[in-house]
């Protein structure tokens, strides 16, 4: 049995040899494109607008700071060209190079570094609470006996149970319901990844009435990911990330989309500034 | 590559406590919804057939309003619709005692109360009218009448399809988890997050949920032998000719 795995694997691997032997740099200087893979149905990241522009904050990452850094470094203008990749096909598409790069709603993990490389980290969420203005929630520590509820089979929901067992956990299959029950206060607080939470508050009829709360009980760092392996596109990838934080770029294509009159208000935390700061290392 | 199955994680960790836990869930709400639905099903289900018509139309109203609306909006209505007209104070309390559970099983056993009326009221007319008349005769007052002789009769001869009704009630409390109940199909799908196992998870489900219908319809299976009257079955189809 083990050695047929191994040889199948050997095979795998010698079909695949010829598409790995082409780095993407040389792909883009070959083709003069570079094919991302993003979401149609994603606000802000990456979605179809009213006017049918394909927008959102990881393509205008990606073409106010990436694409230059790889036109630079092949010496020529490189166009972009946009695929549509969800969840469940991304890893394929990137592996079978049919797209360069995966810039969209993807987080980084460590099982996920098994199969791609990521980026550096271009937006921070996680597990927060959304309560009515004036709650006395102001996060996880203050759940204790509390009504909150979770969506059915999310990481926050096992968390809470693991951290927080005398919180009344109420889990709804999905997220109008959730909030029906936060807005109707059968539940006190509704806890999600917190960039969830600011799309459900923008949307809802009146958004001052909600507070987001909290400090990440969990964390979720979202990044670009590239093919295992191919370090020389990664750098000039995350150069292009570095020179827009460095130059401020990148803060004010967060403050169009996540700013107070953004797409979906998010402010940057002081502590998630910082963070992206430190993540550009010296020239 | 084949799945893997992984039996296991159907009793190791938290999994054999939830399951239970779910099993629990889903009878208690179950039987008290069957409870409220038997009550408003006989009583529904003998005002149509009353010779008064308001209390025939109330009946009547009750039975097509509740039963064509689909039992997921009866969730709903019953947690999210109901609350806001009680006080605010006991509103609280009812959200930290278990609403979930109470609107659960108020949509459960009013929509299935609907259904069973409709079994009720074949049952009681499937009864000659000759019946009624005797008892009549014998100075019995209507009300005496079904208490004594029409209901007891109607309720022996609809056990199958009683057995049936409360059957899909067991299998509808499933619909419970969408207002957070956690019953059987709500657990199953926690263990299916927490192990990623959803083959195990949904087969312990499936067996769970087929055992206790199979245990139920065995009962009622009893109960028809039990107080089955005899030669009741034939008198009626005599009568009929």
């Amino acid at each position: 049995m083990k050695r047929a795995m191994t040889l199948l694997l050997a095979v795998a691997l010698s079909a695949t040899a010829p598409a790995m032997a082409e780095t993407t740099l040389e792909k883009t200087t070959r083709t003069g494109t570079l094919t991302i893979g993003t979401r149609t149905g994603s606000p802000p990241f990456a979605y179809i607008d009213k006017q049918n522009e394909w927008v959102g904050f990881s393509i205008d990452l990606i073409e106010q700071l990436i694409l230059p850094s790889v036109s630079k470094k092949v010496g020529k203008p490189v166009k972009l060209e946009k695929k549509e990749s969800t969840p469940p096909t991304r890893i394929p598409l990137l592996t079978s190079s049919a797209v360069d790069l995966i810039a969209e709603t993807m987080t980084d993990t460590r099982s996920r570094r098994d199969s791609v490389d990521f980026t550096l980290t271009f937006f921070v969420t996680g597990a927060q609470f959304l309560v009515k203005k004036g709650s006395p929630i102001k996060g996880i520590k203050n759940i204790a006996g509390k009504r909150v509820a979770a969506q059915q089979g999310s990481t926050n929901a096992k968390i809470i149970r693991e951290r927080v067992p005398t919180a009344q956990l109420r889990e709804f299959p999905d997220q109008p319901a959730a909030f029906q029950a936060l807005a109707q206060g059968q539940v006190d607080a509704y806890t999600n990844d917190g960039i969830q939470l600011a799309g459900l508050k923008a949307k809802a009829p009146n958004p001052r009435d909600w507070e987001i709360v909290g400090d990440f009980y969990s964390y979720e760092p979202y990044g670009m990911a590239l093919r295992k392996g191919d370090s020389d596109f990664r750098t000039v990838v995350n150069n292009g990330l570095m020179e827009g934080i460095d130059s401020g770029k990148f803060f004010e294509i967060y403050e169009k989309w996540f700013g107070t009159k953004g797409e979906v208000p998010y402010p940057m935390s002081p502590d998630v500034k910082k963070f992206m700061i430190y993540q550009a290392v010296p020239k | 590559m084949t799945y893997q199955f992984d039996w296991s994680v159907l009793w190791t960790g938290q999994s054999g406590q939830w399951l239970l836990q779910g099993i629990i869930t889903t009878l208690e709400l179950s039987a008290l919804a069957w409870l409220l639905a038997g009550a408003l099903g006989i009583l529904s289900g003998a005002l149509r057939t009353l010779p008064i018509r308001p209390l025939r139309a109330l009946a009547a109203f009750y039975v097509e309003f509740f039963k064509n609306v689909p039992l997921l909006v009866w969730m709903f209505f019953w947690y999210f619709a109901v609350p806001p007209l009680l006080p605010r104070s006991f509103q609280d309390w009812l959200f930290d005692h278990g609403a979930e559970f109470w609107a659960g099983m108020f949509a459960l056993g009013v929509y299935h109360g609907a259904r069973l009326s409709e079994v009720i009221r074949s049952g009681i007319q499937s009864i000659p009218k000759t019946q009624l008349e005797a008892a009549l005769s014998t100075g019995l007052t209507t009300a005496q009448a079904y208490r004594f002789v029409i209901i007891p009769v109607a309720l022996r001869l609809i056990i199958p399809p009683v057995t049936n009704e409360s059957l899909n009630l067991l299998k509808n409390s499933s619909v419970a988890l969408t207002i957070s109940v956690a019953e059987l199909t709500f657990q199953t799908r926690q263990i299916e997050t927490y192990t990623a196992k959803a083959f195990e998870a949904l087969t312990a489900g499936t067996v769970i949920y087929l055992a206790l219908c199979l245990g139920i319809a065995a009962v009622m299976a009893r109960m028809e032998r039990r107080f089955a009257i005899p030669g009741m079955i034939a008198r009626v189809a005599r009568a009929e000719h």
